[in-house]
């Protein structure tokens, strides 16, 4: 890598860190001032803005890792290997989130902190799929094995998501039906108000996505360099 | 292909000839099943509970542990004296191997779940001889399953430092749709109903077994590589 090049992805990353930051802001702004209080559950309902983002970014995350497994095994490119290692860690922290807030919602309208419900289960099971995933990638020691272990879990974990769904949604679901994108079409179950506020909301955190992307990409490149730099030490001594 | 499957045929015959000398692994799959179904029958009430509505869970988790212990063995057997290497230089297919330690796994499990039948059916007291015909359907669907993704996952998992504790934890995640279905499915035969009257679960079942089975064809490449 030459100098240039770093200098213009820094500066990249400078904007990306601002866009994200006011973004944020924004989002804050029009889940705790802009949007209304919602009728029958109050002021509890405002976690949704946190909590499908999050939801919707692990899935991303998940399918990221997915899409970057297949291209790591068809090319063989270490490149690849990061991508995928970078969005699956994300992913696992944002399905964590959601596994956090989840409970924190339900508490207060359903009366329990977990149900054995179709999403949840479903959630959990991912969860427990990415976090092996991650404990294999820390097993065992870097370089092609790791990477090739890890690309073959990372397609066959995601390929499990439909099975995971439908047992579950045949086992027992009581969760709430899908509002935004409901049978009656987009965004009808829902106020408009609402519905834009959530939309800021994912439009922030799918920037965070991009930006902690960035910066772990960067980190697990300058690894790579810090270890060639140690070998070329050692050898040349 | 006609190479192919003796190919095939002799990994299978090699775990044989390997089981019938050492008599290591049956046995200790077959004692570890019923000791599961054992503490199980001791940490239940079923004086309370309805013996056919929570002998299904049990059976399948009795299969599920004493197949990850036949599944660990398998791979490990293959590690020992560097036969995996061995297996790996012979100018066959890697799918060969996959397939051959697949059908030696999947025969393993089936003689250890035949055993392990008529003494679920002693202990709880359940009538499996008139449903026998769906029963074993449904058994055999859900083996292959594991049995499946299981060679897939043992293959990779023999070569970490921590294989016996990684091989579950990377396995049952994913083998959970598996699970519910074998349980859901074998509940309902118990109760009477047709295999048409489940046509969803078979389903499920029969294609988390053809997925899987393709997936590892396409991957077991990149696991045997050395």
């Amino acid at each position: 890598m030459n100098q240039e090049t770093t200098e213009e992805s820094n500066e990249e990353s400078y904007i990306l860190v601002w866009l994200t930051g006011i973004v944020f802001l924004v989002a804050m702004a029009a889940i705790f001032l802009f949007v209304p209080t919602e009728q029958t559950e109050g002021p509890v309902q405002r976690i949704m803005y946190i909590h499908i983002p999050s939801a919707w970014l692990s899935f991303f995350a998940f399918f990221i890792v997915f899409i970057c497994s297949i291209l790591f095994l068809w090319k063989k490119e270490r490149e690849w290997d990061i991508y995928a290692h970078a969005s699956a860690e994300i992913g696992v922290i944002f399905c964590s989130l959601v596994l956090i807030t989840g409970p924190i919602w339900a508490k207060p309208i359903w009366g329990t902190w977990w149900v054995w419900d179709a999403r949840l289960t479903s959630t959990l099971i991912l969860w427990l799929i990415y976090v092996a995933y991650l404990m294999l990638r820390a097993q065992t020691e870097a370089g092609s094995m790791r990477a090739r272990y890890a690309a073959v879990l990372g397609i066959v974990g995601f390929l499990n998501i439909p099975f995971i769904h439908f047992s579950v949604l045949w086992w027992r679901t009581f969760h709430p039906q899908p509002k935004v994108i409901s049978s009656e079409g987009f965004g009808k179950g829902m106020e408009t108000s609402m519905l834009v506020t959530l939309g800021i909301s994912l439009c922030a955190f799918t920037l965070l996505y991009f930006l902690l992307m960035g910066q772990r990409i960067r980190q697990e490149k300058l690894k790579d360099e810090i270890d060639r730099l140690k070998r070329e030490q050692l050898y040349s001594s | 292909m006609n190479l192919y499957l003796n190919q095939i045929a002799a990994i299978v015959w090699k775990d044989f000839v390997t089981e019938l000398k050492t008599r290591e692994l049956l046995s200790a799959m077959f004692i570890f099943a019923l000791l599961v179904i054992l503490i199980f029958i001791f940490s239940i009430n079923l004086s309370i509970v309805k013996a056919s509505e929570v002998g299904p869970g049990i059976l399948w988790v009795a299969f599920l542990f004493a197949g990850t212990i036949g599944l660990n063995r398998s791979f490990m057997l293959e590690k020992e004296n560097g036969c995996l290497m061995g297996l790996m230089l012979v100018p066959a297919d890697r799918t060969a191997i996959y397939f051959g330690k697949l059908i030696s796994n999947l025969i393993f499990l089936s003689i250890m779940e035949l055993f392990i039948l008529p003494l679920f059916m002693i202990f709880f007291n359940i009538d499996l001889l008139s449903h026998l015909g769906p029963l074993l359907v449904v058994v055999f669907l859900g083996t292959l399953g594991f049995c499946a993704l299981g060679t897939l996952l043992s293959s990779l998992s023999s070569n970490l430092k921590t294989r016996e504790i990684m091989l579950p934890i990377l396995l049952y995640p994913l083998l959970i749709p598996i699970i519910i279905g074998a349980v859901r499915m074998t509940g309902q035969i118990l109760d009477g109903t047709e295999l048409f009257d489940m046509m969803k679960w078979i389903g499920l079942t029969a294609s988390f077994d053809i997925i899987y089975i393709g997936v590892s064809i396409m991957t077991i490449d990149h696991i045997l590589e050395e």
